[in-house]
């Protein structure tokens, strides 16, 4: 290695230090995830009627590579239904520390009731909140558990740390 | 007969079919309707293949091709069915060619021009026939873009039946299931063409075999309401097991989710239940999941049973009975229990020192045929067969059995793909040769209906009704060696219990002796007592025919095989609840009678070892979680002395053990090494005494014959005297398990007391009123159930365990309407 070489590498370290950090202050300052990110998952509901998309089919649970997904279905009242059709989703879990984010479940999903969001921000202290349940997951829920908890303990509402660009699946849609 | 199949050429039986030519050379077509154990229809027209055979011209000789001289192969015109196409010398096959595809093509185009595709809320995807031939033999799109044919999406055939009229694809196997196989049928298609559908008349399913229906049709359909969205195909762990139900042995496929069993298949065993398994087994497994199911072992302190660990429970088992002679102490297991957890039992009755074992119940007489035993298909391939009792309740997979023999088509030769898929021999609406059957029982049963011949004998005349029947049977032998010798005589009381005319009686042993294979079935009722089943046995040999005793339980054959019973009868279970001053009490509930609960609460010391905290439970000193007959690993012996093997589920059942493991748990408190202190160590006991591995039994199991004299077995009542006002009759259902079972419950409507009408008047008794009475002292809840097959002066109720089949006397003072159940439905 000749004094050469080591000029240039502090050429390029001289370089660096005139021009714009890419680092963001996260958690103070916001991030920016790009459109196509997959982040923590949202069930979705039929914006007409509001029922909920997802017919508990276990679709998403054969695909999913990290066995993170578990679906109990049940028969909906025909009175008073909470999807679309015969059957639905008794209990919808995602153990959020196995998924690997493929999303294989969305594509799997023969309803489309299944979308990859946005949030990154589930860390948790204990491993039986990294299960997420349908109430975690439906959409209009924003925020992971912890976010959701800490909110609720500070009467405030759930702050994101992140900026996400527009996503088709969850625009348009008024629940 | 030499065929071509594409490139393979074979030589088959004459008659069989070309489907199972095409299968047999290693090759596919796509079917639907073709079911392998009955008649080929053609309905599906899916396993369509190009044909052609050789002819010949007038002279006989072949037409030969000019060109190659060979024989010349006409081609049918259309492709043809080959399920219901007989192979020919010289055929060809062709499965392969484009046109062959593009027929298939269009056949599951045509197949799915109506069929909803809902599969991702539908039970059968993922095992569903049509969806598969779709993947493999669709074009993937459809050219058919109108709606699609909307009808009932879930009707309820009955309670445990759910149809989806959408998904039907007119198969038909489910209309052929219930005319062919049990013979009842009770199912048809309504309306014609696209407007067809699958329907019955009546009110719900009236036949005892209804499940297998979910199992054969094609796609989702038919389903079994049990398991009605409870999870995917796919994600169901499937144990092969048997069925412990009854003494059949069905094989069955245990499919469990999340240590839950969510349903029972049935599975193929050629020699024993081909693929059919009755209600009872199918849907009676929901007490399994019960909430109340004990999970862990259970000390009494201070007064309180109080969850324990299993260690502790051991200790406090040793503790107590180091204070007793080995002597005082008795040990029973229900009759479904594994011939590994009889090892068991032998071991610790053996370290214990006691000789007061036994298996309960256990009819009076032996289960185990000391003469020419008959195998279930003996039975299917009989010419002639006699039965005393309710063989459809008692073993329900012999009456299936029974109505092969009546169609009369042997079992089919296994081929290189296993059973035949469409056996020629089957035909749709078969006749079913109702002469070969003659039915005996005390009320109308089911298999009546099928039967030739019926008695009607009086209850508890098992013995007289034998003896009549031995009484003919030597006269005709008389009047065989000398012409001259007298009619048959006999005397009013014989005649009386014959429960027949005199010329059907005499028909029937004249039929049985000239049949090439008869077959007498020897229900519960004869095993009631000793007199009965030897004169049974005394018959059989007359007219030369083999015997099926049907066991009261699942392996009632195997614990008699193993000796699981007492050293002296005074030491038989009812002797040692009374006797012994400790017990040890596995799935029994004797407390239900008030009188022997009074005798148990004085004893030094009660270990019972069940599912849930039973009325014994309550009162006993130490109560131990069993497995059901689910958990199990082991091996069971069925009616006709196949071993078949038992394989436990992945359930969760907490801490709970079978006896196996209550024995090993005791040994190591005991600082012993028993000989059943695992199944392991116990199948170490069975290999040396049956020669056989339990280990190493095939799917089929196997069957054992046992070699030279049985040794003497202990009999149970020393006092054979019969009578009573109710009669126990066998149960398809496991009374003692129908509250937790409410799919079941809701179907048979409860335990039933079935009363005849004009007995019913007299005792106030209205249809579908809940009662409770004290029949053979035990306190028996059930529904009133207005029956006129019901003789007068006798009132028919289900059997339990700790009541066994037979004749019991009920106070009818202690008839009355159930408050409980009053309560519930205010």
């Amino acid at each position: 290695m000749s004094v050469l070489d080591i000029a240039k590498g502090m050429g390029v370290t001289l370089g660096h230090l005139f021009k714009r950090p890419v680092t963001v202050q996260y958690p103070e300052q916001r991030a920016t995830v790009q459109p196509r990110f997959r982040g923590r998952h949202h069930l979705l509901r039929h914006p007409d009627t509001g029922l909920e998309k997802c017919i508990g089919c276990s679709l998403c649970a054969a695909a999913c590579p990290a066995y993170a997904i578990y679906v109990e279905a049940d028969e909906n009242d025909p009175e008073n239904p909470t999807s679309a059709g015969e059957r639905y989703a008794k209990i919808y879990e995602i153990n959020m520390l196995r998924c690997i984010f493929c999303g294989f479940c969305e594509e799997a999903c023969p309803t489309g009731a299944i979308v990859l969001g946005h949030e990154f921000e589930l860390a948790d202290f204990r491993y039986q909140d990294f299960v997420y349940a349908k109430p975690d997951m439906l959409v209009g829920t924003k925020g992971s558990k912890w976010q959701r908890r800490e909110a609720e303990k500070k009467g405030k509402d759930v702050r994101l740390g992140f900026e996400a660009g527009p996503r088709p699946e969850l625009e348009g849609v008024d629940y | 007969m030499k065929v071509t199949i594409n490139d393979v050429s074979m030589d088959f039986a004459p008659g069989t079919s070309v489907i199972d030519a095409v299968f047999a050379a290693g090759y596919d077509v796509p079917y639907f309707c073709s079911q392998e154990y009955m008649s080929p229809i053609g309905a599906c027209r899916m396993c369509l293949a190009r044909v052609g055979a050789p002819r010949k011209d007038r002279e006989g000789n072949w037409i030969l091709d000019e060109e190659t001289g060979e024989p010349k192969i006409f081609y049918f015109p259309n492709m043809m069915a080959t399920c219901t196409t007989q192979v020919m010398e010289g055929m060809v096959v062709d499965t392969l060619s484009d046109d062959v595809k593009r027929v298939q093509n269009g056949m599951v185009e045509f197949t799915l021009i109506n069929h909803p595709l809902d599969c991702p809320v539908c039970d059968k995807g993922g095992a569903c026939e049509l969806q598969d031939r779709a993947y493999e033999y669709g074009t993937g799109e459809s050219r058919f873009v109108f709606d699609k044919r909307h009808q009932e999406k879930h009707h309820p055939l009955s309670e445990v039946i759910t149809l989806d009229r959408e998904r039907c694809i007119h198969c038909k196997r489910c209309v052929r299931y219930f005319e062919e196989v049990p013979g009842d049928g009770v199912l048809d298609f309504i309306e014609r063409g696209g407007h067809t559908y699958i329907g019955t008349l009546e009110d719900g399913l009236p036949s005892n075999f209804t499940g297998n229906i979910t199992d054969i049709c094609p796609v989702g359909a038919l389903l079994d309401t049990t398991s009605r969205f409870r999870g995917r195909n796919w994600e169901y762990d499937h144990t092969r097991s048997t069925g412990m139900d009854d003494a059949g042995g069905s094989a069955i496929v245990i499919d469990a989710r999340t240590g839950r069993i969510e349903r029972i298949k049935g599975a193929l065993n050629p020699e024993v239940n081909k693929t059919w398994i009755d209600d009872g087994t199918r849907f009676g497994h929901e007490y399994v999941d019960a909430d109340d199911r004990l999970r862990s072992p259970l000390v009494r302190k201070d007064g309180e049973l109080v969850p324990a660990t299993w260690e502790e429970a051991a200790q406090v088992v040793r503790d107590r009975l180091g204070g007793l002679s080995g002597k005082d102490i008795g040990i029973a297991l229900r009759a479904d229990a594994t011939l590994e957890e009889g090892v068991a039992a032998k071991a610790l009755a053996e370290a214990l020192g006691t000789g007061q074992l036994d298996h309960a119940p256990r009819p009076a007489a032996s289960v185990v045929p000391q003469q020419a035993p008959a195998t279930l298909t003996d039975l299917a391939t009989a010419d002639a067969i006699f039965v005393v009792g309710d063989v459809t309740e008692e073993v329900p997979i012999a009456d299936l059995r029974i109505k092969d023999a009546l169609k009369g088509v042997t079992p089919p030769e296994m081929m290189a793909h296993g059973v035949p898929i469409a056996d020629l021999r089957l035909k749709e609406h078969p006749v079913f040769h109702r002469e070969r059957l003659s039915v005996a029982a005390p009320y109308r049963v089911d298999l009546m209906k099928h039967a030739g011949r019926t008695a009607s004998y009086p209850a508890g005349g098992e013995a007289a009704l034998f003896a009549a029947l031995q009484a003919i049977a030597e006269a005709q032998d008389a009047k065989a060696e000398d012409a001259e010798a007298a009619a048959v005589q006999l005397d009013d009381g014989q005649r009386a219990a014959l429960g027949m005319s005199l010329a059907d009686a005499e028909a029937l042993v004249r039929g049985l002796r000239e049949a090439d294979n008869a077959v007498v079935v020897i229900g519960g009722f004869v095993l009631a007592t000793r007199a009965a089943a030897a004169a049974a046995a005394t018959f059989a040999k007359a007219v030369g025919a083999k015997q099926l005793i049907l066991g009261p339980m699942a392996n009632s054959y195997g614990l008699e095989l193993l000796h699981v019973g007492p050293s002296h009868d005074r030491y038989a279970y009812p002797g040692m609840l009374e006797g012994a001053r400790a017990l040890i009490l596995s799935n029994l509930d004797p407390a239900q009678d008030p009188d022997v609960r009074a005798t148990l609460e004085q004893k030094d010391f009660l270990v019972v070892h069940d599912l849930f905290l039973t009325e014994t439970a309550k009162i006993a000193d130490v109560v131990l979680p069993a497995r059901s007959v689910y958990e199990r690993d082991g091996t069971t012996v069925n009616l006709e002395g196949r071993f078949l093997p038992l394989q436990a589920a992945p359930v969760d059942a907490g801490e709970s053990e079978d006896f196996v493991g209550v024995v090993g748990a005791l040994g190591d408190a005991l600082g012993q090494r028993l000989e059943g202190r695992s199944v392991r160590s116990a199948r170490r006991v069975l290999r040396k005494r049956f020669e056989l591995d339990p280990a190493e039994l095939g799917p089929s199991g196997e069957l054992y014959r046992p070699k030279g004299r049985p040794a003497p077995r202990v009999s149970i009542r020393s006092d054979e005297a019969v009578g009573g006002n109710v009669l126990v009759t066998p149960s398809m259902l496991r009374v003692e398990y129908l509250e937790r079972n409410p799919h079941l419950l809701a179907l048979s409507g409860g335990s039933r007391l079935r009363v005849n009408p004009a007995d019913a008047a007299q005792h106030g008794l209205g249809d579908g009123e809940a009662v409770s009475l004290r029949v053979g002292g035990v306190v028996r809840r059930a529904r009133v159930r207005l029956d006129a097959g019901v003789p007068a002066g006798l009132m028919l109720l289900p059997t339990l365990p700790e009541q066994p089949v037979g004749l019991a006397h009920a106070d009818l003072a202690t008839l009355t309407r159930d408050e409980r159940e009053l309560e519930v439905a205010g």
